[in-house]
């Protein structure tokens, strides 16, 4: 066999092999990247930023499965810390079943960070007052039209089974006039129901987290302005984990951050093998001619 | 009457869908409230039940018949039921009536979830890097100018994605961002665009009667 048929048939298990070196060396030696934050992601900081901290809240929907999980559980986790260490009260909900168990993950580990850190009371993030798990509600139509007009009357009672009329952060927050910004993070069409249907008709501000794959079908909405900010995939939430670090000196676990120096090395594997397969099919066309 | 109605219940139900977008009138937000509210939510339990009922007839059909894989709907049926028992008994993080937990061992519904439905469902989808790259190898050739360009605005969207782009010291990342905001923008509101307007004509056509295949027979 010649060196173009080689280049040609590089056996599958030689490839998935490869594909496991790079992905699995990095995690371990990691390259020590800088992550430069890009325009979409520093909008959404921003967005979240300028939420008044007394008198609007952050809404997070948690629309993701554990498929999408280690691209946008760090996203969650980023949008926590820096809704917590900027005094922003925070409301959580899934619009799928699958979101529930993540969102309270990601609820459970930033909580715990800021109590493990907190010195008083004031300083503590507490159930009710600095934030609400609202849970799931189907279809996921019924809580994106229904915050519009009450979202009491869509959550009764929280994922923890509390009644929302007796939480004092819920006593404050009627519709989506009391959001400052709503950001949906999903491996799916979410952030687009959102933008639809409550943003044409209640004009709430829709930011997303989404996944590398979706980005060329998002762009859109982010240059329109009706997202007013966008994590895109993995890089993304390094992004925003990085602002978050930087500019509010929040520290904690930065997973997006430790997945950077895999998906890098695995995307030059990638086209490593594209190329080396065009050599071969260029070099048989031209021998062929 | 079988066709006539469910026609009409579209008819009604469509508009109903419709109109509080463009009447603001109290008495028709009230009206569509209500159908959001208390309608759809009382429609969506008994789909959530038909489908569950739908889903162990299914299965339970599939061991009598000892269909192909039938093995594994025995799996489906369990995990259907330890999870649904846990789910309702035990609470959420095990408060509920039914003990969750022999002496360190947790098994309350979150703890299931963390460590079964997590990890099985990053497993599934990280399959999808290794079937990706192999058919990238396979199926990406440069067989003429249209191919090699859409090959370059791969890369170089590919090199944009990762902190790799900045770190080469060139400008592959702006160029990346340029790409999906300029040309990708573009093309993309224009399959929208014609996107909606198929929609709109479709629901139409299906609001008014016109289309009735969803309705079965020709």
């Amino acid at each position: 066999m010649g060196w173009i048929e080689r280049l040609l048939t590089i056996d599958r298990r030689i490839i998935f092999a490869i594909i496991a070196l790079v992905l699995i060396l990095p995690m371990i030696f990691p390259f020590g990247f800088r992550t430069p934050v890009t325009p979409p992601t520093q909008k959404l900081f921003d967005a979240v930023d300028a939420i008044p901290p007394r008198d609007k809240v952050l809404t997070i929907s948690a629309d993701y499965d554990p498929q999408t999980e280690p691209e946008l559980h760090p996203m969650t986790i980023a949008l926590l810390r820096h809704a917590f260490a900027t005094h922003t009260r925070v409301l959580v909900l899934a619009l799928y079943v699958q979101g529930l168990g993540l969102a309270e993950d990601a609820l459970t580990t930033v909580v715990a960070e800021f109590n493990g850190r907190a010195t008083s009371p004031q300083d503590s993030i507490v159930y009710g007052r600095d934030y609400v798990f609202l849970g799931w509600q189907p279809p996921p139509i019924i809580p994106i039209l229904g915050m519009g007009t009450s979202i009491r009357q869509v959550f009764p009672r929280d994922y923890y089974g509390n009644d929302t009329d007796t939480l004092p952060l819920m006593k404050e927050t009627e519709t989506y006039n009391d959001m400052g910004l709503l950001v949906s993070v999903s491996g799916g069409s979410a952030p687009l129901w959102y933008v639809a249907y409550a943003q044409s008709r209640y004009g709430i501000r829709v930011g997303a987290g989404i996944t590398a794959v979706s980005v060329a079908d998002f762009f859109p909405y982010l240059e329109t302005g009706q997202f007013s900010g966008m994590l895109a995939g993995m890089k993304g939430a390094a992004e925003y984990e990085e602002l978050v670090e930087r500019s509010l000196a929040v520290g904690g676990r930065r997973k997006a951050m430790e997945g950077m120096s895999s998906q890098s090395a695995a995307h030059i594997a990638i086209m490593a093998f594209v190329v080396l397969a065009n050599i071969g099919y260029l070099a048989r066309r031209r021998r062929k001619a | 009457m079988k066709r006539t109605l469910p026609l009409a219940i579209v008819l009604v139900t469509g508009l109903l869908g419709v109109v509080p977008f463009f009447v603001p009138h109290p008495s028709v937000q009230l009206a569509d409230e209500l159908i959001r509210n208390k309608l759809l939510r009382i429609i969506s339990m008994f789909a959530l039940i038909l489908g569950l009922g739908s889903l162990i007839r299914h299965n339970i059909e599939k061991i009598r018949r000892r269909r192909e894989y039938w093995q594994y709907s025995y799996v489906l049926l369990g995990s259907l039921l330890v999870t649904a028992v846990i789910g309702v008994a035990g609470g959420i993080g095990g408060t509920g009536r039914l003990p969750t937990a022999i002496g360190g061992f947790r098994f309350d519904i979150q703890t299931l979830y963390a460590n079964i439905i997590v990890p099985l469902g990053g497993t599934m989808f990280a399959l999808l890097a290794f079937y990706m790259s192999s058919a990238a190898y396979r199926a990406f050739r440069v067989h003429n100018f249209t191919a090699a360009l859409l090959l370059v605005s791969a890369f170089v969207v590919m090199l944009a994605m990762v902190p790799l782009g900045k770190s080469l010291g060139t400008r592959l990342s702006d160029i990346g961002q340029w790409i999906l905001i300029v040309p990708n923008t573009a093309s993309k509101r224009g399959i929208m665009i014609g996107v909606a307007l198929g929609v709109i004509a479709t629901s139409l056509k299906i609001i008014l009667g016109v289309e009735r295949k969803w309705l079965g027979g020709d």
